[in-house]
């Protein structure tokens, strides 16, 4: 509809405009060629296998008659012009001047080599009139110097050329006619589905990102374009989904600590009365403007570690020794909690990654380990083999995490509510889960007693 | 000698912390000729290469303040004819500059053969623009925003060169450290530390009287390009303190509230 309702041009009409048109109408051009080109090929071969037949008959003919006597040769013409119904043959006996002795010609050609069938133009004269033909012509000079001169007349041979003319034109013309109806339908069903999808491109440009493409089920190619196009469709949907919500979390993480700073500059405004007790909010305020701004960092940071900006930092990392440093570096702290950290190693891997980073992921697990663990618990800090794959695992004694908040765990900026009033960003497992995507790791939240996080090296 | 901080003042409350203006002040050390010495010494030139005037006013007022003579600069043009003509002694130069950007700047100045040591300021805080700060002749990197104390003590530590002294035995007042046989004494006491304080002690001894800040010995000490969530030196300090300062003795390792620590001999 849309096609047909468009503005037609001042020399095409919209729809011949189309591809899919102009190639209909290509492919009926070649059609049309190659089908011109053999029907010539037909006639051209059934015309030489005519005028070849016709040359060995009057060739014949003239071998026999010329081998007779005079007598028996001038009845021989006449009997075979009587039995000629269809009025096709030529003979004629004449004189070493010229002059017509016998037969139905009026006159010999000129420019004919003897024994030799050639076209030639002659006039037919017999008791119905006078007229001119074409004809194969073969003439002998006879031993008194006469000369006989057999032919037949070749208008069979155009007569073909007309069957074939018709042939070919009552075959190619509704062939033509149906190849340029296919193309006028097909063109404007292409039309009208490029005109669809441009409608809902356009939608989608607006801002309605719940818009597909449309599909016919089909599955040509036109629909698996369409099929991929609304993939990632999908996926642009929820990655706006993802930076919308990522964007209210950054407002709460944000607003929450400058709510606090805002609040605690107002009473202390109002209420501090020496000079230490407003320095004491402003030291709070300061504190508070602090965490504001290692949200915007940690934010950073994982968008520079998304980025995979640093893959040229990449070398071989031993596992090992990286645990017992991490282990060496959290244990103070540990046990300043009273919380037991050991550390087991009972593999010896090395991997391919960027040592800082892998660093700097086990160490925000331990560190969440121990936070989240009570005071007398324990956090286990291995290095095992299972599945032919090395794993660093993280447990703890701690809480734990839900099996149905795990998943959520590894977004930017999730903390698990029963830990919102421990300090800390909601971004340590979020930066975990960025490096070891960045690594090709497998990062996993374990169920289990407590929480067991674990960081998988598949070999490479 | 150089004009020294004053810490967050008064933070008395809590205990092995102290009140920053007193223990952070001029020459607690009680060393008499540098102290003369220091008065004679004109104040330490700095130049601020900055195109934001409200930023440049806040830190040439709190530098002032702190005994800096600072000349300031609103262009990267202007900078780079100012430090060529030479005169500061330490340079702080924003990135993102109208006219020159800050790195190509301090590039330029190095391939002229002017060492001046460089403070670069940048609101990029990615590690990878760290190391590229780093890598194009900056001596230290830091990220906006920050707090002035930290500017302060970086700069410090800029005019203050560590003392590479060849010797293999660190001295500070009662305080000795082994580099060779890896031993550290207080006095007669022997102190048994783990290699991080090891390491952590020596790089300490070789700033002395100088105050450290956490980002500092984070980045120093533990080569952390991240900032850890829990505060790990302020634990491993903590170690490292009861180990060099034991209740009987003066203290020798200052914990200055809300700064950093500061590491000098008993008075």
């Amino acid at each position: 509809m849309c096609a047909a309702s468009g503005s037609s041009s001042v020399l095409l009409p919209d729809f011949a405009r189309t591809t899919t048109f102009r190639s209909t109408l290509a492919i009926a051009g070649a059609f049309v060629l190659g089908t011109v080109v053999l029907f010539g090929f037909v006639y051209w071969q059934t015309a030489a296998y005519l005028t070849s037949s016709f040359d060995a008959l009057i060739t014949g003919e003239l071998h026999i008659i010329a081998g007779e006597s005079p007598e028996r040769q001038l009845a021989h013409i006449d009997e075979r012009l009587d039995n000629d119904p269809r009025r096709v043959r030529i003979a004629g006996l004449f004189g070493a001047d010229g002059h017509r002795i016998a037969g139905n010609m009026e006159s010999l050609p000129g420019g004919l080599t003897p024994d030799v069938p050639a076209a030639a133009v002659v006039v037919r004269v017999d008791n119905q009139g006078r007229e001119t033909e074409k004809v194969r012509l073969a003439t002998e000079p006879l031993p008194d110097g006469n000369i006989l001169a057999i032919g037949r007349n070749i208008e069979e041979v155009a007569g073909i050329a007309n069957i074939v003319r018709r042939a070919l034109i009552l075959s190619l013309l509704p062939a033509f006619g149906l190849a340029v109806v296919i193309g006028l339908v097909l063109s404007l069903r292409a039309r009208r589905r490029l005109s669809e999808v441009n409608r809902r491109i356009q939608s989608i440009v607006a801002g309605d990102l719940r818009e597909r493409l449309p599909t016919r089920k089909s599955n040509d190619p036109f629909d698996q374009l369409a099929a991929s196009v609304n993939l990632m469709l999908g996926e642009i949907e929820a990655l706006v989904h993802e930076i919308a919500g990522v964007g209210n979390d950054i407002a709460h993480d944000l607003r929450t600590p400058l709510t606090r700073v805002r609040a605690r500059l107002e009473r202390g405004r109002a209420r501090a009365t020496t000079l230490d007790e407003l320095r004491t909010v402003v030291d709070q305020s300061i504190g508070g403007l602090d965490q504001s701004l290692a949200v915007v960092t940690a934010l950073l940071r994982i968008a520079e570690i998304e980025h995979n900006r640093r893959l040229e930092c990449f070398g071989q990392v031993q596992l090992a020794p990286l645990l017992r440093e991490v282990g060496d570096l959290y244990e103070p702290i540990a046990e300043d909690k009273r919380v037991t950290l050991q550390v087991e190693v009972t593999d010896e891997a090395t991997v391919h990654g960027d040592r800082d980073l892998l660093f700097e992921a086990v160490a925000n697990l331990v560190d969440n380990a121990v936070k989240f663990t009570p005071e007398g618990g324990r956090v286990t800090l291995a290095l095992l083999r299972r599945d032919g794959e090395s794993v660093i695992q993280v447990k703890d004694t701690g809480p734990g995490i839900p099996e149905t908040e795990r998943e959520a765990v590894g977004k930017r900026f999730y903390r698990s509510d029963k830990s919102r009033n421990t300090e800390g960003l909601g971004l340590g497992l979020s930066l975990v889960a960025a490096i070891v995507k960045l690594h090709g790791f497998r990062f996993t939240i374990a169920a289990g007693p407590g929480c067991a996080t674990e960081i998988a090296f598949p070999p490479r | 000698m150089l004009p020294m901080l004053e810490g967050q003042e008064n933070n008395s409350r809590g205990e092995g912390e102290s009140d920053g203006r007193r223990l952070w002040a001029p020459d607690a050390v009680g060393n008499d000729s540098a102290a003369s010495a220091a008065e004679n010494e004109p104040m330490p030139k700095l130049l601020l290469i900055e195109d934001d005037k409200e930023t440049a006013e806040e830190i040439t007022t709190e530098l002032g303040d702190r005994g800096f003579d600072v000349s300031w600069a609103a262009d990267g043009i202007e900078g780079l004819a100012k430090a060529r003509s030479g005169g500061a002694d330490a340079m702080i130069v924003d990135r993102l500059l109208p006219g020159m950007d800050g790195l190509t700047i301090i590039e330029t100045l190095r391939g002229e053969g002017i060492r001046t040591p460089v403070l670069v300021l940048s609101a990029l805080g990615a590690v990878d623009e760290r190391v590229r700060g780093l890598r194009s002749g900056g001596d230290d990197y830091l990220t906006k925003p920050f707090a002035t104390v930290e500017l302060v003590a970086r700069i410090e530590a800029l005019l203050r060169r560590p003392t590479e002294s060849p010797d293999t035995v660190l001295r500070v007042g009662p305080l000795e450290l082994d580099l060779i046989k890896r031993t550290a004494k207080r006095g007669e006491r022997n102190i048994e530390l783990l290699p991080r304080e090891f390491r952590l002690l020596e790089y300490m001894m070789r700033r002395k009287d100088q105050m450290l800040t956490r980002a500092m010995l984070l980045e120093e000490v533990w080569n952390y390009k991240f900032v850890p969530q829990t505060n790990l030196v302020d634990v491993h300090m903590g170690r490292l303190r009861h180990k060099v300062d034991e209740p009987n003795e003066l203290p020798m390792i200052t914990n200055v509230r809300g700064v950093g620590f500061i590491l000098r001999a008993p008075a």
